[in-house]
């Protein structure tokens, strides 16, 4: 276990048996992420990024199961642990919060009820103690008039103080890793600024470790310090943010950066990448991008790309590709 | 404080409903081919015994003037005379109501302690084999026949067993010598009040088996109810977050769930405890139960219309009062309900 590192996921396969057949949604994903900082996840939906960060609180939905991999929290294997024990871990040490806070807070208790609830079942505390660190934790996450938050029901709140309100249950009972699925998806842009510089604030204030789980480049941009890039379930590129986002290697990576609408492009047709994603059911051989990429090699079609490694002032810098299979000596 | 305004509102609706249903069964009673007066004296009348009858009872005014002082009296209280029984019917009322209450009461806790739980894990453990086993005994508890099950019942509790009494509200020993002292009515309650032990255990081995008879429609269906709506709750993102949170299985279950599913449980169990006032007739026959239902039957079988008409007037009472009643619960359970 490399030091810094606070949850690593390796190898990863995740399986849904249906009646249609195995779906592959995760298929060997591989990443870190380092104590302190922001790690995106971002991909496509149906790539499996979801189902990672569901995977990793114990969290597979039925009929999904995961059939090979380790995950490593703190230097522990989660997937060596019962039912029980994950029940400690979660909402204690590893938080998660979803796309659509209003889906994600319960409609029929307030939202004092809910956070009291997870604060006194993690904590132990009394009533009125649990009452004044639910305050301070709406303090923390800059929701304004605590006492008024406190008393209200979730559908009296905005999108954004609904997300700020999920943000502290996760956090209320001092969990160290983050997972925000989505986080500002559902939310509107300038919500989602202020929610991001909340999530960077509180990296800083509350020593988290955040494992962002994104389709949006912007986004990865905006505060990621590394990023992973996720195709059918897989990790196709990974380094950090500065890295994969200006000397991107992977061609999916490029396809997709190449896909972003800008400013200076502006009355050109908008790019976009041939073909659509890969369904888990009929999972290309080789590569699994090989049917939708540009630069195509027989080889492509039947090999498994190499994780291929470069060294950069950022740290390093992987891509799974055969294109690169061949500097992988430099 | 809008909520006040909603029930006042409602109550003076109720006002509106209640007159209404007044002046239909009152006339929808006389327009049927049969002579009250008739009724009144008896059998093998003799004409000037039915002339006098019909003044007495005020038949020979119009049917508006018989209306409007059928009205009059009740505004002070007076119900009427029942032309079968020759008692007043309020004095009836005070009688077979309660125990009727008491017993449907009783069918409807049944329902609640056992329906809710098992709808909950039923939902909870979809596919399962208590899930299979619950839903079994739910549709067969809405399906079978209650006169049926009723008779198996006595069979297999007194007969074989001689576990519970056959039939009644009381035995035969406890009304000798340990009376209940009458003040609500309700035998579970009045005994208690009065600590009358002996009377309390008879009165309730007494009321399980017609009341377990007369629950297992509303049990059938609470069970059914509250697996669907557990089955849907649990497919929302709040109970995957609390999951995630960490929060034990059973409070997310039985409190995080549960709260969101059980509002239409509510309203089933609210309707059919006011279709069981009349309804339950079938169990009251069974079980020699001396309730509402067996009242109004022999009223409508003699056809003893003030009884019918007074009946009528209470359980469109109660259907109002429940309606309104499970109106607030479920505003009060779900805060987006604005009672308006």
């Amino acid at each position: 276990m490399k030091d810094g590192v606070l949850l690593s996921v390796e190898n990863l396969h995740v399986r849904f048996d249906t009646y249609a057949g195995q779906v592959h949604a995760v298929n060997g994903m591989t990443f870190d992420v380092r104590r302190g900082e922001i790690f995106g996840l971002v991909g496509e939906s149906g790539c499996g990024k979801s189902v990672t960060g569901l995977a990793i609180v114990g969290m597979v939905p039925h009929p999904g199961r995961i059939t090979a991999g380790r995950i490593l929290f703190d230097g522990e294997d989660l997937l060596s642990k019962d039912e029980e024990e994950m029940q400690h871990i979660r909402g204690r040490r590893i938080a998660m919060i979803f796309q659509d806070p209003s889906a994600a807070l319960n409609p029929v208790f307030t939202v004092g009820n809910q956070i009291t609830r997870i604060i006194r079942h993690h904590m132990n505390l009394s009533r009125r103690d649990a009452y004044e660190r639910a305050l301070s934790v709406f303090e923390a996450v800059g929701l304004p008039d605590p006492v008024r938050i406190y008393r209200s029901y979730p559908h009296e709140l905005s999108g954004g103080m609904q997300q700020r309100v999920m943000i502290a249950m996760a956090l209320s009972s001092g969990a160290e890793l983050l997972i925000a699925d989505e986080p500002t998806t559902a939310l509107d842009v300038t919500i989602q600024a202020q929610i991001l510089d909340l999530l960077a604030h509180l990296r800083e204030t509350q020593h988290l470790s955040i494992l962002l789980i994104t389709h949006n480049l912007g986004v990865v941009a905006e505060i990621c310090d590394r990023v992973g890039v996720a195709y059918a379930g897989n990790i196709v590129e990974m380094g950090a943010t500065e890295v994969v986002l200006n000397q991107m290697k992977h061609p999916y990576t490029e396809g997709l950066i190449a896909a972003l609408p800008s400013p200076t492009r502006r009355g050109q047709p908008l790019q976009s990448i041939e073909g659509s994603v890969p369904d888990g059911l009929h999972l290309p051989s080789g590569c699994t991008f090989h049917p939708r990429c540009p630069h195509v090699m027989d080889r492509c079609r039947d090999h498994t790309p190499p994780r291929v490694q470069f060294s950069t002032p950022y740290g390093d810098h992987v891509v799974s590709c055969h294109l690169y299979a061949r500097e992988e000596a430099r | 404080m809008h909520r006040w305004t909603y029930i006042v509102r409602r109550l003076i609706l109720a006002v509106v409903v209640l007159l209404s249903v007044s002046v239909v069964t009152f006339f929808i009673a006389r327009v049927v081919p049969s002579d009250p007066a008739a009724a009144w004296v008896g059998s093998h009348p003799k004409p000037d015994q039915i002339a006098r009858a019909r003044i007495e009872l005020g038949l020979d005014k119009p049917l508006y003037v018989q209306y409007l002082m059928y009205m009059n009296k009740l505004f002070h209280g007076d119900l009427g005379t029942s032309v079968q029984t020759h008692h007043p019917i309020l004095m009836d009322l005070k009688t077979y109501l309660p125990a009727t209450l008491e017993l449907v009461l009783v069918g409807m806790l049944m329902a609640i302690v056992i329906g809710i739980p098992l709808g909950v894990l039923s939902g909870a453990k979809k596919e399962s084999v208590l899930d299979h086993v619950t839903r079994f005994f739910s549709v067969a508890g809405v399906s079978i026949p209650t006169f049926w099950l009723g008779l198996l019942l006595q069979l297999l509790f007194f007969s074989k067993l001689g576990l519970l009494p056959l039939n009644g509200r009381l035995s035969v020993d406890t009304t000798l010598y340990h009376p209940v002292t009458q003040i609500t009515g309700f035998y579970l309650v009045d005994t208690l009040i009065t600590g009358n032990w002996f009377a309390f255990k008879d009165a309730l081995l007494h009321i399980i088996l017609p009341a377990f008879t007369l629950a297992t429609y509303p049990i059938g269906l609470t069970v059914r109810m509250t697996r669907t709506s557990m089955i849907e709750v649990l497919n929302q993102k709040y109970i995957l977050a609390a999951r995630v949170a960490g929060l034990p299985e059973r409070t997310v279950l039985f409190v995080l769930a549960l709260k969101n599913a059980i509002i239409p449980t509510i309203t089933v169990l609210g309707l059919s405890f006011v279709y069981s006032l009349t309804g339950a007739i079938l169990v009251e026959v069974i079980f020699s139960w001396p309730g509402l239902g067996t009242y109004v039957t022999n009223a409508v079988l003699s056809l003893d219309f003030p009884v019918i008409v007074s009946v009528t007037l209470i359980v469109t009472v109660f259907y109002v009062f429940i309606n309104l009643f499970l109106d607030i619960v479920q505003a009060m359970l779900d805060p987006r309900v604005t009672l308006q």
